[in-house]
């Protein structure tokens, strides 16, 4: 390891005096490790259902949706968009910019609308 | 810049004593940690991990936290990205949360056989019981801590400021965070999580925002928006507008206001060589050198000249010596006299000489007259009847009979170019006359012909083309068998189907009437294509684009598919410094407006102002004179409040949400980022904080009941 490496102690030592349980014991090399559950499975397992509606929990807390009118903005500027393209979906704000959307490549098309989520997801 | 990481190694962890608590502030981006009591944590630094391989010797290694880029060149790290122990705000890898706890306390200067100290860890509202109980056994287990507390970094940070006077003992803390933003109400000092409410939705994603765009911007520069470079910027140029609209509009319309507004971003650049014009004594020098050359050449081929007429002549001088001579040979010695020259006969040696006198009229550059004989001389077999003619002359007649027909091709075309010159010519005289009588007329009706005939040409590129569908769009325009046939074409499929599936149904009368067999014929494949029309067509349009050039030196010719045309002009165009420049305008102020409107990024939830009208009316016991205490503080804190202008922006916003009247104060925490965890220190070294810890013994005892039901209870202090 280079010499400036080791003076900023960049890498983590393997070997820490605090610990009870050093990290290569716990999770030995080459054997699979239990996969962590994403917040998703954590949720699911919780059984939020069952929990009395009442008490704050980690869902019941989360916000409703917007009740406030939605303003539209352009897609690729940002301004007020008072159109939008049937072919593309996308929003815009004047001329143009619709010439600017209708000469994008179809792979940018997606990513501006995967922006706002908007994107065709194939599965 | 409001985070600066910290990563020195502490060196007086031996002054502490057991009792004194270490406390952690756990938050999505950063993680700080210090003594219980300090004013500032002891080491802060991004609550990521990488784990690299080591480029030389190939071992994986772990790196916590960010680092002096130029370090990392030692590792590859292509093949893994830094990682967090968080999805969404909760942690759930606890793997690579060991890490950055090892790394924090290894910096904190932890050098015994465990951390003897207890615990106080930040974690995000109403955390899932899983994720709590994990944390704890990582902490008990593996690292030996005697007990842990746990508490909301918001709640912190407000009671902190509370303690300051910046708020009352009830208000409203409005927490916009890294991966999410809640709003919790304050009531006698102690958090109501009933009426708590969480978005998710925080400077991570406001930070990709821009990214994104920046990226679909300029995809050039792609490469250049780093995670860590485009943080900077949002951090250093994002603001809130106070209202989205106008302030987009000001963008739009390109006031000079907007121009002021826009930051603009140089990247490195280096201008191409440009080639300097040759100086006037380059030019004459490569003209000398040019007609130096041509000259030697000249001289060559003149040297050349000169020595193959002396040779020509010589041997014309020869020839007629020979024929001399062969005049005085008697008949019979001929042949012999005639065998050293290679000659055989004399009429060789005649030929042979006409031959050279003709190459050296040649060469000496006198026109050999090569005299156009009268066509009855040269077609004299022409006018002979077949049977008169020996079998050469028949031979002769055929060749004859074939120049003349060419060569009188040849005059008539030449007579028809000469006619159409002149009729040209006739046209643009009058062109003329009617231009010189009135020009503006002229030039209109001329514009109003060009254009006619423009479009004419154009509809039938495109009939020819496809059906005269496009709507402008013709690059990712469908294609498929209908666009690929042109109109006759099509018509003739459509005929030939309907053939086919019309026979056989009632009475076949096909045959009956004389036009039913015209469809024969436009079945056929013959009559799909005649250019001739568009030529001439075209040909004029030329003529007439040609003349408006003359007449009008502004006009420009309408380019065939412009389209292409705008896209190819760029590529060709040199590149410029303004290349290099990226330009933040709007995208200043609409990426952190997706705080107020999450829906921009398709989260379909309540905004930051929403919010606080959702918490109140989720609050158990409502009153509007609860309502109005809870207004006059609202609390901002948390890192993706220190965008300029979200107070305003907030306080305009919850005015539009609360009753007329109502009192609104908005104040921002001391330090958004820090109170969390200062406010957390405060309580862990007050001498109620043992009280609300909880022992490895108690969780392993009363299981756990103990975590589930756990909760900081705030108004101690």
């Amino acid at each position: 390891m280079e010499r400036e490496v080791i003076q900023a102690e960049l890498v983590l030592p393997n070997k820490l005096s605090f610990k009870r349980v050093q990290m290569n014991e716990k999770y030995p090399k080459g054997q699979p490790r239990g996969r962590w559950k994403h917040l998703k499975q954590i949720i699911q397992a919780e059984n939020y259902h069952n929990y009395p509606p009442d008490e704050p929990n980690y869902v019941n807390i989360e916000s409703p949706p917007s009740m406030h009118p939605c303003k539209r903005i352009c897609d690729i500027t940002g301004y007020e968009a008072p159109y939008y393209d049937p072919r593309t979906n996308l929003r815009y704000a004047n001329a143009e910019i619709f010439k600017q959307i209708r000469s994008l490549p179809n792979e940018y098309v997606q990513r501006y609308l995967a922006l706002r989520n908007a994107a065709v997801v194939l599965k | 810049m409001p985070f600066i990481s910290k990563i020195q190694r502490q060196t007086d962890y031996r002054r502490f004593p057991s009792s004194t608590p270490i406390v952690i502030d756990n938050g999505a981006s950063y993680f700080r940690i210090g003594w219980a009591g300090e004013p500032e944590p002891r080491v802060i630094f991004r609550n990521i991990v990488q784990r690299p391989r080591h480029k030389v010797t190939g071992e994986t290694v772990t790196i916590v936290g960010d680092h002096d880029v130029a370090l990392l060149r030692y590792f590859d790290c292509t093949r893994s990205g830094p990682r967090s122990a968080f999805d969404n705000n909760v942690v759930y890898q606890f793997e690579i949360m060991e890490y950055i706890l090892d790394f924090a306390f290894d910096r904190l200067g932890a050098d015994g056989s465990k951390i003897d100290h207890p615990i106080l860890i930040t974690e995000c509202v109403c955390n899932p019981f899983q994720s709590r109980s994990k944390m704890a056994e990582l902490l008990f287990d593996t690292y030996g801590v005697p007990s842990i507390a746990y508490g909301v970094d918001a709640a912190f940070s407000y009671k902190y400021n509370q303690h300051h006077g910046v708020c009352n003992k009830d208000g409203l803390a409005i927490c916009p965070g890294f991966m999410t933003t809640h709003v919790i109400p304050f009531i006698d000092g102690e958090p109501e999580y009933k009426g708590c409410c969480r978005t998710n939705i925080g400077g991570y994603h406001i930070t990709d925002y821009l990214k994104q765009l920046l990226s679909l911007k300029y995809p050039h520069h792609m490469a250049r928006f780093t995670w860590e470079k485009v943080e900077d910027l949002k951090m250093e140029h994002c603001y809130i507008a106070l209202d989205y609209m106008s302030e987009a509009r000001l963008f739009q319309n390109g006031t000079k206001e907007a121009e002021d507004k826009t930051r603009s971003w140089q990247l490195p650049w280096v201008p191409p060589p440009t080639e300097e014009p040759p100086s006037e004594e380059e030019i004459a020098r490569k003209a000398a050198i040019k007609e130096k050359q041509g000259q030697r050449l000249r001289e060559m081929a003149e040297a050349k000249r000169s020595s193959r007429i002396n040779e020509l002549e010589n041997e014309s001088h020869g020839l007629e010596f020979l024929l001399k001579q062969l005049e005085q040979v008697e008949e019979h010695d001929i042949r012999s006299f005639l065998s050293a020259t290679g000659y055989v006969s004399r009429k060789e040696v005649e030929s042979a000489l006409l031959k050279v006198t003709q190459s050296l009229q040649k060469a000496k550059g006198e026109q050999a007259e090569f005299e156009e004989k009268p066509d009855a001389e040269r077609f004299h077999l022409l006018n002979k009847p077949d049977h008169e003619c020996t079998p050469e002359e028949l031979k002769m007649k055929k060749r004859q009979v074939f120049l003349k027909s060419t060569s009188e091709g040849r005059q008539r075309a030449k007579q028809k170019r000469h006619e159409e010159e002149l009729e040209r010519e006739r046209r643009n005289q009058q062109d003329e006359q009617r231009r010189s009588k009135n020009p503006e007329l002229y030039k209109e009706q001329l514009l109003a012909k060009y254009k006619d005939l423009s479009e004419k040409v154009e509809q039938r590129k495109r009939l020819k083309t496809n059906g005269g569908q496009t709507n402008g769009n013709n690059i990712s325009g469908n294609v498929g068998r209908g666009e690929r046939l042109n109109a006759a074409q099509r018509e003739r499929m459509r005929l030939l189907t309907t053939a086919a599936f019309d026979r056989g149904k009632g009475e076949d009368t096909f045959g009956a009437r004389d036009e039913d067999w015209q469809l024969y014929k436009l079945m056929s494949k013959d009559n799909d294509d005649d250019d001739e029309g568009p030529d001439a067509d075209e040909a004029e349009l030329a003529r007439l684009t040609s003349r408006l050039r003359e007449v009008d030196p502004t006009f420009v010719p309408r380019s065939e598919n412009g389209n292409s045309q705008s896209l190819e002009t760029p590529r060709t165009r040199p590149l410029t410094e303004e290349d290099f420049r990226i330009d933040l305008g709007v995208e200043r102020f609409r990426c952190p407006e997706i705080l107020f409107r999450p829906n921009w990024v398709g989260i379909d939830q309540a905004g930051l102002d929403e919010m606080a009208g959702v918490s109140l009316r989720r609050l158990p016991s409502k009153s509007i004179e609860l309502e109005e205490r809870l207004t006059s503080s609202i609390f901002l804190t948390g890192g993706s409040s220190l965008f300029p202008g979200m107070s305003e922006r907030l306080e305009a916003g919850i005015r539009m949400i609360t009753p007329c009247g109502s009192p609104i104060r908005v104040v921002k925490a001391l330090n958004p980022t820090l109170d969390a965890w200062r406010g957390a220190s405060a309580y862990a070294a007050s001498p109620q904080f043992p009280a609300q810890t909880f022992s490895k013994q108690e969780y392993y005892e009363k299981g756990e009941d103990v975590v589930r039901r756990y909760q900081f209870r705030y108004h101690v202090l």
